[in-house]
């Protein structure tokens, strides 16, 4: 199981695009796996034949566990790698020296995944440390290549650490997996249904456990007047409509959001170890839901994007984030988050930051309302949005400075096309 | 409880086996009128005799197995080889012949010899007289081999040795001799061999060591129990046979461990216990065993690259603390 994502622990086999016998090139997409992100296309780092797959279409392996064995057409194979034990006792090398001899297990070379940018840090643990983790069932893999000993090694001191002081390092938190049900919940009731979570799940819960326990929350409200910017809406659609381009709210909260970002630095930086990283350009998340679960595409360097290329990307991010298709880097590097619950009616919400973001802004929906317009009472779309803050990073009058410009380029739209 | 020094305690322990046993007496270059060439036979030649404190010429080969024959007859003979140096001489006589004849007499014959030698180094006697060898011999079956470190657990262990039916090497040191200690009057003070001591108890780092290195251990221990880093030092006392339990029970509590000793690093006494302590507590190391010996060289006479050589207590200090940080202390 190659490492398609930083965070990935494991990965499901969404699908093998070559079966056994099938040969392929070097490049080839051989199978679809799902990580903790996305689903990611696993390309062949060589010409070959599938010999035989280990781990089938919708089953699940850790990082580095074998999925499938490779080689040249006709080759024998031996028995043993039928269980899906780990590569070692499977490969049936002559010299343990060389790697990539035939036949080998795909997801044997430490090579790092053809599309993920991370490279693969190698888990190095002390024994007595490695006992330790065990025994208190904490997961080193977060802590990969971050010990204190050489190359990274965790050591004892480095568990230690883990254990004790989980909550004076926010920044570091043990990387304990919450658990699957509340703590008040024991045992599913007669009738209750137990499921694994998929990756993605799995991921989602350990982040947002991660966020709201060690990233200090605030929230900053405001209601923002869509009038105009609906009518905007309207009138680019309608010029629009012989290209099929279709700008939505969501685009228009996007382009005042980059653009309030940019003017508002104090508001745009995240704490890191200690240190306030200023971000150069908005990368906007745009949290997308799906059947069970959510992702978030980053729609990159949005401050420097016109409202049309906004809304083109925003379209072709959300489309292939509900199919699965999105790389990699596309739902990485944000600084920033737009999670809009509009559509679905919801009057007021908050939303959880999305670590090292400093910020996320909850939309709700745009409802009309009767407003006080030049002394009289009019009819007004209004739309509830709230800021949810580190911080760390942002004061409450930085947080309210940047929500106050993302209401003004709202309620003077042409700022949006500015 | 009297301070003594570890020269004293050596010949304390030989006045009082030589006059409880009428079997025991004592072979080598120069021990009698000259009282040794580290003065450990002081008095015993005026006191006991000729017969009994007998002058050996110099040959090493002769009277090592003039003392194995003796032994075989029932005698309990304890032969000074001046240094360690000299024992290669006799080396056959001491690996083929007092090792091994209990085995091929099928256990007939035993051979109750010790041979008292000092080793180390540090005044300039350069390459052929600063070697310590003991390690050769503690990979030897049919062998004791032991090295205390301080004046009690000297006169206790020569007490045992010369007691013992088996041959005893037993190893000083050049240095220790002039170090003093606290030692039991009680004359019937005996340490058993194959019995390591944990000469100081401690929770973040074990030092293991023989003979004088203990010493320069324990001064290490102090310094570094300065910065707070709580340092545990073994004595091992026997090379052969090798208490591994006191030295796992250690490891175990410490999970870093630092063999030290004066002779060559290189299948010495910290690569064995290397072996032993991955083998037995691998789970609980938190760090690769680290070894501290002397340079792998001949010893040098000049005093600067002497100084270099050696592993003095600055390098198991380095090395110790280099280990430490390895663990993120």
């Amino acid at each position: 199981m190659p490492r398609l994502s930083d965070t990935m622990e494991e990965g499901r086999i969404g699908r093998w695009l070559k079966r056994e016998g099938d040969s392929f090139r070097e490049g080839d997409v051989i199978a679809e796996i799902e990580t903790d992100k996305a689903t990611m296309e696993f390309q062949a780092y060589d010409d070959g034949t599938v010999l035989r797959i280990i781990v089938d279409d919708g089953e699940t392996a850790a990082l580095g566990a074998p999925i499938a064995i490779v080689g040249e057409a006709g080759e024998e194979v031996a028995d043993a790698p039928a269980e899906k034990e780990p590569a070692a006792a499977a490969e049936p090398e002559p010299e343990p020296a060389t790697s990539g001899s035939d036949p080998n297990v795909a997801a044997a070379p430490p090579a790092p995944a053809p599309q993920g940018n991370g490279k693969a840090e190698v888990l190095r643990v002390s024994p007595i440390a490695r006992r330790m983790a065990d025994t208190a069932g904490l997961d080193l893999r977060s802590l990969a290549g971050k010990g204190s000993g050489p190359d990274g090694r965790i050591v004892k001191a480095d568990v230690e650490r883990a254990l004790g002081t989980a909550e004076q390092a926010p920044e570091k938190p043990a990387p304990v997996e919450p658990p699957a049900t509340g703590p008040a919940v024991s045992a599913p009731a007669e009738g209750d249904e137990v499921r694994e979570l998929s990756p993605m799940l799995k991921a989602v819960a350990r982040r947002m456990t991660e966020s709201k326990t060690t990233v200090p929350h605030f929230y900053v409200s405001s209601e923002i007047d869509m009038t105009r910017a609906l009518q905007l809406r309207k009138e680019l659609n309608e010029a629009l409509a012989d290209s099929g381009e279709k700008v939505s709210v969501n685009d228009l909260i996007v382009r005042a959001s980059a653009q309030a970002l940019v003017q508002h630095p104090q508001a745009h930086r995240s704490y890191v170890d200690g240190t306030h990283v200023y971000h150069a350009h908005a990368h906007v998340g745009i949290a997308v839901a799906l059947d069970d679960g959510l992702i978030v595409p980053v729609l990159r360097d949005a401050d420097t994007k016109s409202l049309r290329q906004i809304a083109v990307e925003a379209r072709d991010l959300a489309e292939r984030a509900r199919a699965g298709k999105l790389r990699q880097r596309e739902i990485e590097g944000g600084t920033f988050t737009v999670s809009n619950m509009g559509m679905l009616g919801v009057s007021a919400f908050a939303a959880i930051i999305n670590p090292p973001e400093s910020t996320i802004l909850a939309v709700s929906a745009t409802i009309q309302r009767p407003v006080v317009r030049d002394g009289a009472v009019a009819v007004g779309d209004i739309m509830s949005v709230t800021l949810s803050c580190d911080h760390r990073a942002c004061s409450g009058a930085d947080g309210a400075r940047l929500l106050q410009t993302v209401k003004r380029h709202l309620e003077a739209p042409t700022l949006l096309l500015a | 409880m009297a301070d003594v020094t570890y020269r004293e305690a050596l010949r304390r322990a030989l006045d009082e086996e030589l006059d409880r046993d009428r079997d025991v007496f004592l072979m080598g270059e120069e021990i009698g009128k000259f009282e040794g060439s580290y003065k450990v036979t002081a008095g015993l030649w005026q006191k006991y005799g000729a017969e009994r404190v007998r002058e050996t010429p110099i040959s090493e080969e002769g009277f090592v197995g003039a003392g194995i024959g003796a032994a075989m007859m029932g005698l309990r003979p304890v032969v000074e080889i001046m240094t360690i140096n000299f024992i290669l001489v006799a080396m056959d006589q001491v690996v083929n012949h007092a090792a091994k004849i209990r085995y091929m007499f099928g256990g007939t014959v035993g051979v109750p010899l010790v041979i008292r030698t000092p080793g180390g180094a540090g005044a300039q006697l350069t390459a052929q007289h600063s070697q310590s060898l003991e390690a050769w011999f503690a990979g030897c079956p049919g062998l004791k081999v032991v090295a205390p470190s301080n004046p009690a657990d000297a006169y206790g262990m020569l007490k045992t040795a010369i007691r013992d039916d088996d041959p005893v090497l037993f190893c000083e040191n050049l240095v220790l001799y002039n170090v003093t200690g606290t030692m039991p009057e009680n004359g019937d003070f005996t340490v058993p061999i194959g019995v390591a001591d944990v000469a100081k108890e401690g929770d973040d780092l074990t030092i293991v060591a023989h003979s004088y290195t203990v010493q320069r251990a324990l001064r290490v221990a102090d310094r570094l129990g300065q910065d707070g880093i709580s340092v545990e030092v073994i004595d091992l006392r026997s090379l052969r046979p090798l208490d591994v339990d006191t030295v796992v029970e250690s490891v175990r509590k410490t999970n870093r461990v630092l063999v030290a000793e004066e002779g060559w690093s290189t299948f010495g006494v910290g690569a064995e216990l290397a072996a032993r302590i991955q083998k037995a507590c691998f789970d609980d190391l938190d760090a690769p065993v680290e070894r501290v010996g002397a340079a792998e060289v001949p010893m040098p006479y000049s005093k600067p690259l002497e100084l270099a050589a050696l592993p003095l207590e600055s390098k198991i200090e380095a090395a110790a603390r280099s280990l430490l940080r390895e663990c993120g202390l």
